[in-house]
């Protein structure tokens, strides 16, 4: 399938524009935009773009004289480039082109609709429709497909109604869409009697639904019908049409651009098509629509079928039939109709709109401002942008039972990016049950989660995915009364187990509710079967009837028998008439053995056996009260990561990992600093010195020696200067301060206490200023050696003066 | 050894040596109340320990089947016997004894763990079977010779060994010598051998160990061959035509045959015979190749029915255990319905309603295997036929070929006696030109030797022909009859079986429903 790869540029066109022309959208009689199957890839989805562009372009025209109430505030013209302000000169050619081609097309055909050939920009400059339409390649792989990016298009663009009823709105057709209500299709009827029976009850049944459902759909329509489709025919739209040839397209079709639907050109709800155009020209429909666009054939260079407005653009390229060539003749033809005056090899003008930039925010946020609704009959559809509700909900379904859509039926919430990987949440109004279903990665390793309350004990089910747990449990059911789970892949074969309850007993309120479990009447587990032992031996399924204090144990059945063992034992502690007690009896193990065996009869057994599954019984009570902790262990967290409802960053997300921003920042903080620190060591005290030197030739010894000779006495210099510096600035201050003592001494009489103030400040911070010049002085005079010291050192390692250190070697 | 003991009586393993032990040993506490009560049969006895006892000789071990730990340690036990049916033992402990020779362990297959610590042995051998063997202590013997510890590569499971008191374990290349020629194993001594001994053991012997593995990669070569062929063989004896691939059968017919070979020194005979036993041959191959095709066939046979009877029962079952599992819900509903009525008469007669439900559930079960029978007695009977007409089929067939052997033989005869004859007469006219050997100029004497020879030769091979065919017809006929039967029989097995667990379990509902009856009457 073709790709819009270049689509996100035009959206972000169409942000503005549509900002802009918010009101109108079509004004367009059934237009459609060809979108060639171009060359490369980049050309279809740019052509698209375009289209839409075009789309909105055109609307403003008729809507800017219109609608007072259109705002154009939201668009800032003044930032907009001079192509949006001004035509060219070949513009201005084309527009007479057009207007030229029009008068003509009115006189030809004075039925028709006029055409839409120049609407107004959103600088209220005329624009010819092909010059909207800027090819442009996205960086982003979904656009590079049809589908993807016709469904990034339409997230972004908002349908807006136009307010003008006798120019026709676009809306009407999609009512006419929705036909929710289809037969189901009838039963293949078998020859045999009894099924025709069946069939035919059944389908009276069905006609009786069908029959309520048409009488349904009768009275919804009739709700609708307040507004009949008196307009139909005379709406107006556009939308895409992809040709097909290149880049794999097996057939044309059409885009609608509100919903990123592809339709087949024989859809019969596309009515029928008055002019289409692409960046490179525009043609009209010569053909008859009496059947929607069913007849239509879209070879356009076919001028008898399709009109077209400047000759010379690569027809050849439009229509990839192979009836290209019949095109092409067939346009002189056309052209002596009329169109003397047209220059042969007029171009297109280049498009005047700007490149559509897309930043991958502006992307990811894919409608305007992050969010968008759709309404549907009887359903409301939301969608946003990840990251922007802070419980990562990206999408929420709402039907409704009615068409007003005040009562809810059930509420479908997606969410993205959650840490307990919370993927959908569904809540059934009526039933009011509630379904959370995870992604794999909780902590508990939930799957699913159905309830209707969060409180323990109630009605509940719980899925898991039993691979990432030890116990391998797949599903926890609980009722008010029982608890039922699953499992699979035990290394003790067991499948599952299930848990009576009796209601609690109320104690006083010394013990708090966890302390006092629910006592359990009845345990069953049933086990799968283990290959390694006998089936007489592998325990199937035991209950353990605690209330009674019986367990039955029932086996497995042997692959050539058709009954199974069974035991049961009686817990009963007895005391015989001596009153010593009664370790085992042959009454208190009842047993069925397919195959009766001998050691299985013995007391000594049996005693063995009843220990065993005595010890057994502790450790399933023990489960059942560790899967009952559990459970509240898992609402608790459940409701913590509602409360909390963190997002998870994937590391590769620059923007929102702040962590790794942080780290990011610091490590840059860090290199650059390290670069300093690199340029400062790297001051090159040589250089100026060797400048003066031929460049490239290699020092001789003499040279070398008084480079570094040079090198040193100028620092020595240097060095000089700065102590000298610093020295007069001292000497200065000193003799200032030394004058207004003076002049102190002298005028101490006449002065006032404030002037007093003042030599007193000056003298202080002259002070200072003389204090800090002999600290520098002193720290010069012991630093300059050392310094002087380095320097020489540093020049006897320059690999430049090598040759000073072979004499030194 | 055993100075201690020395002075004492020794003892032998009785009755009551044994019950005692077992008793002691056995069941503690309440269990034990219970085991004193019904008695413990040495047969459900798993483990033993009888050390301390001065015993000289291990005896009436015998009962104790499934047995799997026994301890004999400390005794002044001096031969290893009266283990032979202690198969299942895992664990057995002889150390400090007085025993010389390591026999009578050939039974013990599942043997993991032997101990002979502090013994008299001097050789390490006849432990060939124990091929399961983990741990083996052979501390404190008279073990004075390197070269039984190659004998130990055999046991590919060992890996804790102890060897340390022998003579051997002087020797100061010991440690180094048992890791090179034992990599695999962990425990030396009861210490943990080190990854850098055994490199340092492994570089040390690395020229003999790989000669070693050479010889022994080698003989396990030469076994797989063996064991190939003998495979192949196992395969051509099940079609019955073994050895027919090639001249076995021709050379086994002068291989008895003295005249014939010494006829075969006349001229032209050895042509003769040349082209004799090509076509022979021929037929021969022909034999074993439509041989092993039919085995095919009625292996294909075979196998479908037993996937079709399979899938029968499979099926017959399922029906049973749904029919079982329905009346089980049903009863148990009805058996509480009955414990919690209180009317004596409506309880009779939910009682009778029960045992109602019960026989017509025995009736229907009854009804099923009944049907089963019946179908299969039809699939097998059909089988029956068309296995006995492939065998009969294949018996023609073979026969027809072996005739064409006859033939060949017939006609070789013929021609031989011809030149015999001709020879006769030359060397009676003298006029013979080549040398004859000595044993064969003795046959032309006269006419009458001659063609008896030949005649006796002639024999011998038609002989030889008949009894191949004899064999193979008489063998794969009793085959058949055999898989016949067994498969009639199997059936009627099956069907006895059924019929009496159905019979069992309807026993078992019933005799519940009377208990219930009783205890209701008690009450």
């Amino acid at each position: 399938m073709e790709v819009l790869r270049e689509k996100v540029e035009e959206e972000e066109e169409a942000e503005r524009e549509e900002a802009a022309e918010r009101a109108e959208w079509a004004r367009t009689e059934k237009m459609m935009r060809p979108v060639e199957v171009r060359k490369e890839e980049t050309t279809l989805t740019q052509e698209m773009l375009r289209d839409l562009e075009k789309k909105l372009s055109e609307i403003q025209i008729p809507i800017s004289a219109e609608l007072p109430a259109f705002t154009k505030d939201t668009i800032d013209i003044s930032k907009l480039p001079v192509s949006y302000k001004t035509n060219t000169p070949k513009e201005e050619h084309l527009l007479q082109v057009a207007d030229n081609f029009s008068r003509q097309y009115s006189h030809l055909c004075p039925d028709r609709v006029p055409l839409f050939l120049h609407p107004l920009n959103e600088c209220e400059v005329p624009k010819f429709v092909s010059t909207t339409l800027r090819p442009t390649l996205m960086p982003y792989p979904e656009l590079y497909n049809w589908d993807s990016c016709a469904q990034f298009v339409s997230d972004f663009l908002t349908m807006v109604p136009l307010p003008d009823p006798l120019k026709p709105t676009v809306q009407k057709e999609e009512k006419v869409l929705p036909k929710k209500y289809t037969v189901r299709p009838p039963r293949d009827l078998c020859s045999r009697f009894e099924q025709e029976q069946e069939v035919k009850k059944q389908q009276e049944i069905r006609a009786q639904e069908k029959k309520q459902l048409r009488e349904e759909e009768e009275r919804l329509m009739e709700a609708e019908k307040a507004k009949p489709d008196a307009l139909h025919g005379l709406r107006v739209h556009s939308w895409v049409l992809v040709l097909s040839g290149k880049r794999e397209v097996p057939e044309n079709f059409f885009i609608d651009a509100f919903t990123g639907h592809s339709y087949s050109t024989q859809d019969e709800r596309f009515l029928g098509i008055e002019s289409l155009w692409n960046h490179k020209n525009y043609w009209i429909n010569m053909q008859d629509c009496w059947n929607c666009c069913k007849d239509l054939i879209f070879d356009l260079g076919d001028p008898v079928r399709w009109e077209y407005m400047l000759l010379g653009t690569d027809k050849s390229q439009l229509s990839l039939t192979e009836e290209d060539d019949s095109g092409i003749n067939d346009e002189d033809d056309v052209e002596n109709l009329g169109k003397e005056d047209e220059d042969k090899s007029f171009d297109m003008p280049h498009s005047w709109v700007e490149q559509i930039e897309i930043s991958p925010e502006a992307f990811e946020t894919r409608c305007p401002n992050g969010k968008k609704v759709i309404q549907y009959k009887r359903a409301k559809l939301e969608k946003w942008a990840p990251y922007l509700n802070s419980n990562g909900l990206v999408s929420r379904l709402t039907t409704y039972k009615d068409l007003e859509c005040t009562n809810i039926l059930e509420i479908k919430e997606w969410y993205q990016n959650r840490e307990d990987m919370l993927e959908l949440k569904h809540i059934n109004k009526t039933t009011d049950l509630k379904i959370d279903y995870f992604k794999p990665g909780h902590p508990h390793a939930l799957r699913v989660h159905s309830y209707k309350s969060m409180q323990p004990e109630m009605d509940r089910v719980i899925e898991f995915y039993e691979t990432a747990r030890v116990d391998g449990l797949i599903k926890r059911e609980e009722t008010a009364s029982t608890m039922t789970e699953y499992y699979q892949g035990r290394p003790d074969f067991l499948s599952y187990r299930h848990a009576n309850f009796r209601p609690r007993v109320k104690k006083l309120a010394l013990s708090s509710a966890e302390s006092n479990p629910r006592p359990i009447v009845k345990i069953t587990e049933q086990f799968f079967r283990n290959p390694e032992k006998p089936a007489e031996e592998d325990v199937a399924e035991r209950v353990f009837l605690l209330a009674e204090e019986r367990i039955q144990l029932r086996y497995h059945c042997r692959d050539d028998h058709i009954t199974a063992s069974k035991r049961e034992f009686l817990r009963r502690t007895e005391v015989d008439s001596k009153g010593n007690r009664i370790i085992m009896t042959p009454d208190m193990c009842i047993s069925f053995e397919v195959e009766p065996m001998e050691h299985t009869k013995k007391l000594l057994y049996q005693y063995e056996a009843m220990m065993h599954l005595k010890r057994e019984e502790k450790l399933s009570r023990h489960q059942v009260w560790e899967s009952e902790l559990e459970v509240l262990e898992i609402l608790k967290l459940r409701e913590e990561e509602e409360a909390a409802h963190t997002l998870t960053i994937s590391i590769y997300d620059t923007k929102r990992n702040e962590k790794s921003k942080e780290y990011r920042e610091a490590m840059e903080r860090v290199m650059h600093e390290e670069h300093l620190r690199q340029v400062e060591t790297q001051l090159d005290y040589l250089a100026p010195f060797l400048a003066q030197l031929p460049p490239g030739e290699k020092l001789t010894r003499w040279q070398a020696v008084r480079l570094k000779d040079e090198c040193l006495s100028d620092f020595k210099q240097r060095l000089i200067n700065k102590a000298n510096l610093i020295q007069a600035r001292f000497e200065k201050e000193t003799q200032e301060l030394q004058k207004k003592q003076q002049w102190y001494q002298e005028n101490q009489v006449t002065l006032t206490p404030e002037d007093e103030d003042l030599y007193l400040s000056y003298c202080s911070q002259a002070m200072f200023r003389i204090r800090i010049l002999e600290q520098r002085l002193n720290r010069h005079k012991e630093l300059a050696p050392l310094k002087y010291l380095a320097l020489e050192e540093k020049l006897y390692k320059d690999p430049r003066l090598g040759e000073l250190q072979k004499i030194f070697a | 050894m055993n100075r201690l003991c020395d002075s004492m009586e020794p003892r032998v393993m009785d009755d009551d040596m044994l019950k005692l032990a077992v008793g002691e040993q056995g069941p503690q506490e309440e269990a034990g109340q219970l085991a004193k009560q019904e008695g413990i049969l040495f047969k459900d006895v798993l483990s033993l320990q009888l050390d301390f006892r001065n015993i000289l000789r291990i005896d009436n071990l015998w009962q104790f089947e499934n047995l799997r730990k026994l301890q004999l340690d400390n005794n002044i036990i001096e031969k290893i016997e009266g283990l032979e049916n202690l198969t299942h033992l895992v664990w057995l402990d002889l150390s400090f004894n007085n025993i010389e020779t390591i026999e009578g362990l050939d039974t013990l297959v599942n043997l993991e763990d032997l101990s002979l610590f502090n013994n008299r042995i001097s050789k390490i051998d006849s432990l060939d079977a124990l091929v399961k063997l983990q741990v083996l202590s052979l501390g404190n013997n008279q073990i004075d010779n390197m070269m039984n510890i190659v004998y130990l590569r055999r046991f590919k499971c060992l890996r804790t060994l102890s060897l340390s008191g022998n003579p051997i374990s002087e020797a100061e290349d010991y440690k180094m010598f048992i890791c090179a020629y034992l990599p695999d194993l962990v425990y030396l001594d009861f210490r943990r051998i080190d990854d850098h001994t055994k490199e340092l053991a492994e570089a040390k012997h690395q020229y003999s160990i790989d000669e070693l593995k050479h010889q022994e990669n080698l003989m396990q070569v030469r076994l797989q061959d063996e064991r190939a062929r003998q495979e192949e063989l196992e395969k051509h004896k099940t079609a019955f035509v073994e050895h027919l691939n090639g001249s076995f059968l021709f050379d086994s017919m002068y291989a008895e045959d003295s005249e014939g070979n010494k006829l075969s020194y006349l001229p032209g005979v050895s042509e003769l015979l040349e082209a004799y036993k090509d076509k022979f041959v021929i037929i021969c191959v022909n034999i074993f190749e439509y041989g092993l095709k039919q085995q095919e066939k009625r292996k294909i046979e075979l196998d479908t029915f037993s996937e079709c009877v399979h899938e029968a029962i499979q099926e017959n079952q399922e029906q049973g255990k749904r029919k079982i599992a329905q009346f089980e819900e049903k009863h148990l509903s009805s058996l509480s319905a009955i414990r919690e009525e209180s009317e004596l008469p409506n309880i009779e007669k939910m009682i009778l309603e029960c045992s109602a439900d019960v026989s017509e559930l025995f009736n229907e079960l009854m009804m099923l295997e009944m049907q089963l029978v019946e179908q299969l007695e039809e699939t097998i009977n059909m089988f029956e036929r068309n296995i006995v007409d492939m065998v009969g089929l294949f018996i023609e067939n073979v026969q027809s070929l072996m005739a064409q052997c006859r033939d060949l033989e017939n006609h070789h005869h013929e021609k031989l006696l011809e030149i015999s004859i001709s020879t006769l007469e030359k060397i009676v006219k003298g006029d013979l030109d080549e040398d004859l050997p000595d044993d064969l100029r003795a046959l032309f004497v006269d006419k009458d030797t001659i063609v008896n020879a030949v005649g006796a030769s002639h024999d011998i091979h038609l002989l030889k022909i008949d009894n191949r065919e004899d064999e193979l017809v008489t063998r794969i006929n009793s085959w058949c009859t055999r898989l016949v039967d067994k498969i009639h029989k199997d059936e009627i097995m099956r069907n006895r079986k059924r019929v009496k667990e159905i019979n069992q379990y309807i026993d078992h509902m019933q005799s519940e429903l009377d208990n219930l009856e009783y205890s209701d009457i008690l009450d």
